[in-house]
Parts: C-alpha cells; structure tokens; sequence
C-alpha cells in the first residue's frame, strides 16, 4: 500500500505541468481502447461458444423431432396392433385410464427418452467446443450439472414432504389425534429443511456454514418437539392419548360398547 | 329357517345319491368344528363328503367324513384369494363337484343352511350360492354402507352380503375363482378378498341367494378399522375398474326387495352413542378438508359442510350425498387424483359419519333394512353420474 502512494506522490506535480486537452484526449483514447480490447475478448468468447450452442440446440431440436415422429408412429402402430387390449387380456383384463394406457405410456417413454438422448448429444457437443474456447471459465458446465442434480433434488424433496405430510395428517386424524395438523405441517417442514440443506450442500455453496445450521436447526426442531411433549405439553398429550385410547375400543372392529351407557348397544363394522 | 331366495331360486333342489362335496373348513378352535361336523352329519349322507380343514385333524378312526389337511389361511375373518385357489385345487384333487367354504363361526349355521347352501350347487342349478345373513341391527355396516349398495347399482346384484364368509360353489365357479385368484397371487396379494358375486354376474353364472337365518360372524383379530376398510374398499375399487366394461352397460335391475326380517331391534333405551364419530368426522373435516376437494366437487363439499355444524341428535347424512362421495373416491382411485393409499384413508371419516346418521335414521323408528334399502336405491338413482364422470371425466362437475 505504501509503495502506491509514494508512486501517486512522485507523479503528481508532472500531471499539472501538462495541458488540460491533451489530457482529456489521452484519457478517451485509452478508455476507447480498453472498451474495444473487452468488445474484441466478449466477441472472441461469444464466437468460440457460439458454435457450441449451435450444436446443442440443433442436437436437442432434432432429437425432439425425432422423438416426436417416432413416438406417434409408436402410438399408431400399437393401436392398430390393439396393443392395449392384447395386454390386458394377457394381465387379466385389467381396464386402462385413457391417459396411463400402456399405448400412451410407451409413446411417452420414447419421446422423452429421445429428447433425453439430444441433451446428452447436445451437452457432449456443447463441452466439445467449450474444450477450444480457453478463456470460459472451466468450473461453469460442471456446476450447470451440479445445477441440474441440485433441481432434482428439491423437486425430490418438496414431493416427498408433501406425500409424507399427507400420509401423517391422514393418520393423525383417523387415530383422532387433535393435533393432526402441527404433526403433518412438522413432518413436512423437517423434510423441507432436509432437501434445502442437501440441495445447498451438493451445489457446494455456504460450505460448513450449511451442515452446522441444518444441525442447530434439525437439532433444534426435534428437541422442541421432545420438550413440548416431556415438559409443556404433557397434560395436552396425556389427555389426547387418554382420549385415544378410549376411543380406540369403539372404532376397532370387534363389537365395542358406548363409553356414555351400560346399555349401550354395539356396533359391528364387518 | 332357510328358505330360498325367490329372486333366483324358486326351491331348493335335491342332491343326487353319489355326488361328492367338499366342505372347506376355516381355521377354528375344536368345539367350533365339533358343531359344524354335527350339522353336516344330520345334512348330508357321509360317503359323498369331504371335509377339508387346516386344524389339526381328529385322530378318531370313527369319524363319519373323510378328512383331509387343507393349507392354513393367514387371514381368518375373511375369504381371500389364497382360500380359493386352496378350494378349487383340493376340488380337483379329490374330484368333487361343489364345494362348500364355511369360515369361523359357521357353528352358528343350522343344518338347513348348509343343505340349501351345498344342495344349490350341487344340483346345477347354481353356480355360485350366497347367504344372506340375518344380522343385529348394527352389524356389518361397511357392507350395508359401501359393499351392496355399489353391487346393486353397478352390477344389479341383489347379492346382500357381496363379501359373505360362507358360500357354495360350482366347480367351474371355483375354477373362475381361481383364476382371478392367481392373478392377485402373482401380485404378492394372496391377502387380498375377491368379490365372488362380481365374477359370477360377469361371467353369466347363475347365482342364488339363500336365507340362513342368525349368523355370528367372524372378526378381524389384530387391525383395526383404519386399516381393514382401505384394504376392502381398496380391493373393491379395483374390480370395480378391471370389470368397467361389464357395468358402464345399462342393465335391467332386480325389482325392489322386500324387507328382509332383521334381529329385534334394540330397545330404546339401548342407544348408541354417536359422539365420538361425530368427533371423527368434525376433526376430519378441519383437517381433511383440502384433501377431499381434491376428490370431491363443490356440491358435495357444501353437504359436509352443512354436516360439520349439525347437531348430535340432528345428524343425518342425505343418502345422495352418500352414493355421490362414494361414486367420486370410485372415480378419484381410477383416475389417481391422489395417492391411492391417501384416498382410501380419507374416506374413513365420511364412512363414520354415515354410520353415525345411520344409526340416528334407525333410532328414530325407521326399519334398520329399509333405510339400507333407501341407500341402494339412491346409489343405482345416481349410476348414470358414475358412468358420465368415468367416460368423461374432464367435464364440468358442479
């Protein structure tokens, strides 16, 4: 730091000796020259790329077209072929929804995997050319796959919190539990807090800030959860799993008496 | 006590000397089968028997019947696919022409029961023959609830009790049986009920119906509701979808039955309490309510919400709105709207509110039978929105 100044120190009394407009000029030029030699580095970037690109949105349109073509000819061939109904009679006559035949669903399965197929030719021709372009940054086309694991994996995890959410609040209220909900909306903020932790750590950002937060947080959660229940909660709890208990006899299935009369009659559900 | 179902049989017919039947016996304790072989010892001549059994066999060389070892069942309160693939290869085996399954309690049958039962299919006449129980007031509700009013409307099955536990069949009925059978077998559902009465109408059989008065029957041991319904309706539905083609047909329906005799109903002072599944149903719908209008359109939403703010003593559940959530979670299991496991969980407080309005209906004078028959009769009224939705599902459904 102190060598700069001392630079910017000596130079000074030289920059007042010499005229204004010359100055102006000289400075123009160089900025001029510095806008073109970056305009020049973006252009030779974007030339050594292009071709790339180019390579990978023909790759993935033809084989979308493809994908296309083929599947219809698959979709019209099977039903002509009564596809659907030789495997139904084959599977024991099992009738098919129109959007899940097994017609549809091949169709399906070869257009995506057509289109699948393009990215992954697409990608390779991508990287091929990106190999000769020397001045992108190395580290970007792995971290646009790191990107892509990175979505399937949050669209993963919110499918997972959303089923298991369901699954716990359909169990919840059918075991009669009053707090049904805190349950599912717990079960289903702990997987959230799960994916997004994952979801951070395979995209390598916040490094161990991320594990140790997910830690206090998950940590936390499940401590407060064991407190509300050993401590705050425990009458709550105890008076809802009385009631469950009681309530338990008189929905199972075996003949069960009203808790409210000796006389009560019993109901049978089978 | 057994007379004939005078939909389908006029009389009951006579076995012919020689013929041989096979009796397949449920798993059971001893006096249990003490009783069943006493009543099948004053209903049929010995040497045409075969008595199959999972127990252990009596060692008493003086025993009428011939006994056979039958493989033992996992599931003991019901007949599933395992039960009738076991029936028709024991059948075959020991070349007998009908079979008779009797599950646990079937003590309780009486000598006439069972030769209306066997004499049907042995005869001929009758390929597949179903009793018709005649049950407390309070029993076998998921069966008045779901089971037959869906039998009568889709397959115009008078049938009673669809899911019986007793039932005679004819050896080319078994052999369809266990057919159907394998295929759940080969899906690792050797567990899973089949609808007998369903195959039968499908497959042109004749089927009778028999009166066989009083009947104890048998309990699921270890699950409880939450688990044992899915599994039935889940079951259901499926051969609901897999025989679509059969019922999305109009067909002619049987005429409307007379009231069958029930128990003595209960005297007034021996009331349910209906409280705690009217509890199941309000916390059901607080919570649940999300996930039924998924399934449900808004019509339906609106009746249970009228529901939620009853009254105990009011509560009654308009038999429309019944068959009109049971034909959409049909529709809702074929289209996968959700999670199949999620649906058929989500039904369980809606089938808790029936029985809670039912048994207020019933409480209120009306004939146990005759509000059943009330139900039915809405579900077959409502056939058309079924097979409307199910061929055209995407349409307008207010």
């Amino acid at each position: 730091m102190q060598p700069m100044f001392a630079v910017l120190l000596q130079s000074a009394p030289n920059q007042a000796s010499r005229p204004l407009s010359a100055d102006n000029g000289s400075i123009w030029h160089h900025m001029a020259d510095a806008l073109y030699q970056s305009l020049d580095r973006i252009l030779s970037l974007l030339i050594a790329v292009l071709p790339g690109i180019l390579a990978f949105i023909v790759a993935l349109a033809v084989f979308t077209l493809i994908g296309m073509v083929v599947s219809s000819l698959l979709r019209r061939g099977l039903t002509v072929a009564r596809f659907d109904e030789h495997l139904a009679r084959s599977r024991g006559g099992l009738d098919w929804a129109p959007s899940t035949s097994p017609t549809a669903v091949i169709a399906r399965v070869t257009f995506w995997a057509s289109v699948l197929l393009g990215l992954v030719l697409g990608v390779s021709a991508f990287d091929a050319s990106y190999s000769t372009a020397t001045t992108l940054p190395s580290s970007l086309l792995p971290y646009l796959t790191r990107l892509v694991g990175a979505a399937v994996l949050l669209v993963a995890g919110t499918l997972i919190a959303r089923f298991l959410a369901r699954s716990v609040l359909i169990g919840a209220v059918n075991e009669q539990l009053q707090y049904a909900r805190f349950l599912s909306l717990g079960i289903k903020w702990l997987v959230l807090v799960l994916t997004a932790a994952m979801v951070l750590d395979h995209l390598q950002m916040g490094g161990n800030i991320v594990g140790l937060a997910f830690g206090i947080l998950f940590g936390g959660i499940v401590l407060t959860l064991a407190l509300a229940v050993g401590l705050g909660s425990r009458d709550l709890v105890s008076r809802s799993l009385e009631s469950h208990a009681e309530q338990s006899g008189e929905r199972g299935v075996a003949p069960a008496a009203s808790s409210t009369s000796g006389s009560a009659e019993s109901i049978r559900h089978f | 006590m057994a007379t004939t179902d005078s939909v389908f049989e006029s009389s009951s017919p006579s076995v012919r000397p020689g013929t041989e039947l096979l009796v397949l016996l449920a798993a059971m304790t001893p006096e249990q089968r003490e009783q069943i072989l006493a009543n099948l010892a004053t209903s049929f001549p010995a040497d045409g028997l075969v008595i199959a059994s999972p127990d252990e066999l009596p060692t008493d060389s003086e025993a009428p019947f011939r006994m056979i070892a039958a493989p033992a069942s996992e599931t003991s309160w019901t007949l599933t696919a395992a039960d009738f693939i076991n029936a028709y290869q024991l059948a075959e085996k020991n070349e007998a022409r009908a079979i008779l399954m009797l599950s646990r309690e079937s003590g309780s049958l009486g000598p006439s029961a069972l030769r209306d039962l066997a004499n049907a299919v042995l005869a001929g006449s009758t390929d597949l023959a179903v009793p018709c129980y005649d049950l407390p007031p309070r029993t076998g509700l998921v069966n008045s609830a779901i089971f037959y009013p869906l039998g009568r409307a889709l397959f115009a099955s008078p049938v009673r009790f669809p899911l019986a536990v007793d039932l005679g069949l004819s050896l080319r009925m078994a052999e369809r049986l266990a057919t159907a059978a394998h295929r759940l077998t080969a899906l690792n559902q050797a567990e899973t009920p089949l609808w007998p009465v369903n195959e039968a109408t499908v497959a042109g059989f004749a089927i009778g119906q028999f009166d066989v008065g009083l009947r104890t029957l048998p309990q699921p041991g270890g699950p409880d509701l939450n688990t044992i319904l899915p599994l039935l309706t889940g079951s259901l539905f499926s051969d609901i979808e897999a025989k679509a083609a059969f019922w999305q047909r109009s067909r002619q329906l049987p005429p409307a039955e007379k009231n069958r005799p029930m128990s003595p109903a209960s005297p007034p002072e021996a009331a349910t309490d209906i409280a705690p599944m009217l509890q199941a149903f309000r916390l059901a719908y607080t919570n649940l309510n999300e996930i039924w209008s998924l399934v449900l359109p808004p019509n339906s939403l609106v009746g249970l919400k009228r529901l939620s703010t009853s009254d105990a003593a009011a509560f009654h559940m308009p038999e429309g709105l019944w068959a009109r959530i049971v034909f959409d979670f049909v529709l809702a299991y074929r289209l996968r709207t959700i999670n199949r496991g999620h649906l058929l969980g989500s039904l369980i407080p809606l089938y808790l509110a029936w029985v809670a309005s039912h048994v207020n209906v019933t409480a209120s004078g009306v004939d146990p039978a005759s509000h059943i028959e009330t139900v039915a009769a809405a579900f077959e009224a409502d056939k058309t929105y079924l097979v409307s939705r199910w061929r055209w599902p995407d349409r307008f459904n207010p």
